[in-house]
């Protein structure tokens, strides 16, 4: 029983005399120990990621579950009251839309744009593809990355693109056994390589964290012969560029003024994807890198 | 050790608040810094010690899933000593009393975000400053003192639980002993 004590009198003894300024030196030694043992070799921290995933993922899995439930609910009440409102508003809409239907069929430039779409979306189904659910979003307001549900164990790596609504969402940066972290296209650091759809110009597709509210992202450095490119033209990823496979579709140019220096042209773009409502993906689980190599 | 559990347990229940529940509730597409609020009011209650532990493990929690550059540390980092810093406030301390803390979590948002704003987009020469602030560190501060609000409350409940939960301990102990 002396022993005893003697031991938590002198863990107490430890306990005051490690003050709280000795207490943040350490652990700033620590922290900046761990930001230099990363900066150097990313893989270290793998592991604690890992076990960290393990304990939060089936937490954000839950939550997601019965946010998805909420809102179905909330849907399907909705869906009672309006119903008969609906009704009466739909016959309405009938003949208003088929005017427009006449209107929309007179329009070739529409289908040709259409058209140009339908080759994308099945330039698509040639590659091997995986489907996740975004279950956290970045804690701050500074970035545009979130997190998904599916990880290494679904074949998942780093460098590989994600799709949705049939456009490019982003790129997978880290990944776990189950989750993976993706950087959203209109995120403030992203830089893509990409070019116009039709004619092939080459840009680089950057997010502006200011213009986030409006919905757009920059573009810059876009070369053209003059009349060639003009607003409401697609932007797709670049063959030329490194982590993106070709041809996966962005958005369409806003507006482009000419630089001051006469020579290239920026502007901005409608992302394809609606970045707010992002609730379900897809993972191009071929790597552009590897896909070369192989070949 | 019950509060080591429960001081885990919240780190943990306000990471997911922060990136899985409230982007259900964005307001102007903004988030509230929730682990800030926690770092600062348990800094605040119990002192630098304490708040620079809540601190680090908070950020440490961001850094494994968001970190800057796949970084570990960064986070940690800043919030620690965000939390080390309340902890100098902690003898203004009375009651159930929300508005010293209210001022706190407001100037803390201010710095946490202007440190990141001067890291990461600063050196990389967007040097609008004044229209981030508009669009990015206003909105989250509003909305954060908001949350505030509510969430101090619940932390003091907690946190005086603890502290009688702790007392009776030490007065068993010292029955014990003597």
């Amino acid at each position: 029983m002396g022993a005893f004590n003697k031991g938590k009198e002198m863990r107490k003894k430890f306990k005051i005399n490690l003050k709280s300024k000795h207490l943040i030196v350490i652990m700033t030694i620590v922290a900046l120990s761990m930001i230099l043992l990363t900066l150097s070799s990313q893989s270290v921290a793998a592991p604690v990621r890992n076990a960290a995933g393990y304990v939060v993922v089936p937490f954000q899995n839950g939550i997601n579950a019965v946010g998805k439930w909420l809102t179905a609910q909330a849907d399907s009440l909705r869906d009672v009251k309006e119903l008969a409102q609906e009704n009466a508003q739909l016959k309405a809409k009938v003949d208003e839309l088929t005017m427009q239907n006449n209107l929309l069929l007179q329009s070739q430039t529409e289908l040709d744009r259409l058209e140009k779409l339908y080759e994308l979306s099945s330039e698509y189904s040639q590659y091997n593809m995986v489907g996740a659910e975004v279950i956290s979003k970045d804690p701050g307001n500074w970035y545009s990355t979130f997190v998904i549900n599916k990880g290494t164990r679904d074949g998942l790596a780093v460098d590989m693109n994600v799709l949705a609504d049939g456009g490019l969402v982003g790129i997978i940066t880290e990944v776990g056994d189950n989750w993976a972290t993706v950087r959203s296209v209109i995120d403030d650091t992203s830089n893509v390589s990409a070019m116009v759809a039709n004619t092939s110009d080459h840009c680089v597709v950057t997010g502006n964290l200011l213009k986030m509210n409006e919905g757009k992202i920059d573009f810059t450095q876009l070369t053209y012969e003059e009349g060639k490119v003009q607003e409401g033209d697609a932007i797709v990823t670049s063959n030329v560029s490194e982590k993106f496979q070709t041809g996966l579709l962005i958005g369409y140019i806003s507006d482009m003024q000419l630089d001051s220096n006469n020579l290239t042209t920026s502007g901005t773009i409608i992302p394809s994807v609606d970045f707010r409502h992002l609730r379900e993906v897809l993972i191009i689980t071929d790597l552009k890198q590897s896909k070369e190599e192989q070949e | 050790m019950r509060r080591k559990i429960t001081l885990a347990l919240l780190i943990l229940a306000c990471f997911l608040l922060q990136c899985s529940v409230f982007c259900f509730f964005e307001i102007a597409s903004v988030v509230p810094n929730i682990l800030l609020i926690l770092t600062i009011s348990f800094g605040f209650m119990q002192g630098k010690k304490e708040g620079l532990l809540v601190g680090f493990f908070s950020g440490l929690l961001i850094d494994l899933f968001y970190g800057i550059g796949s970084v570990l540390g960064v986070y940690a980092l800043i919030y620690m000593y965000l939390g080390f810093f309340s902890g100098f406030f902690c003898k203004v301390y009375f009651d159930e009393d929300v508005k010293v803390p209210m001022v706190m979590i407001a100037g803390s948002d201010l710095i946490y975000n202007t440190a990141v704003y001067l890291f990461l987009f600063l050196l990389r020469g967007k040097l609008n400053y004044f229209a981030y602030l508009r669009s990015v560190v206003l909105p989250e501060l509003v909305y954060t003192v908001l949350v505030t609000i509510v969430l101090y409350r619940i932390f003091y409940r907690i946190n005086k639980y603890l502290v009688k939960k702790e007392a009776r301990g030490k007065m068993a102990l010292w029955l014990r002993n003597y």
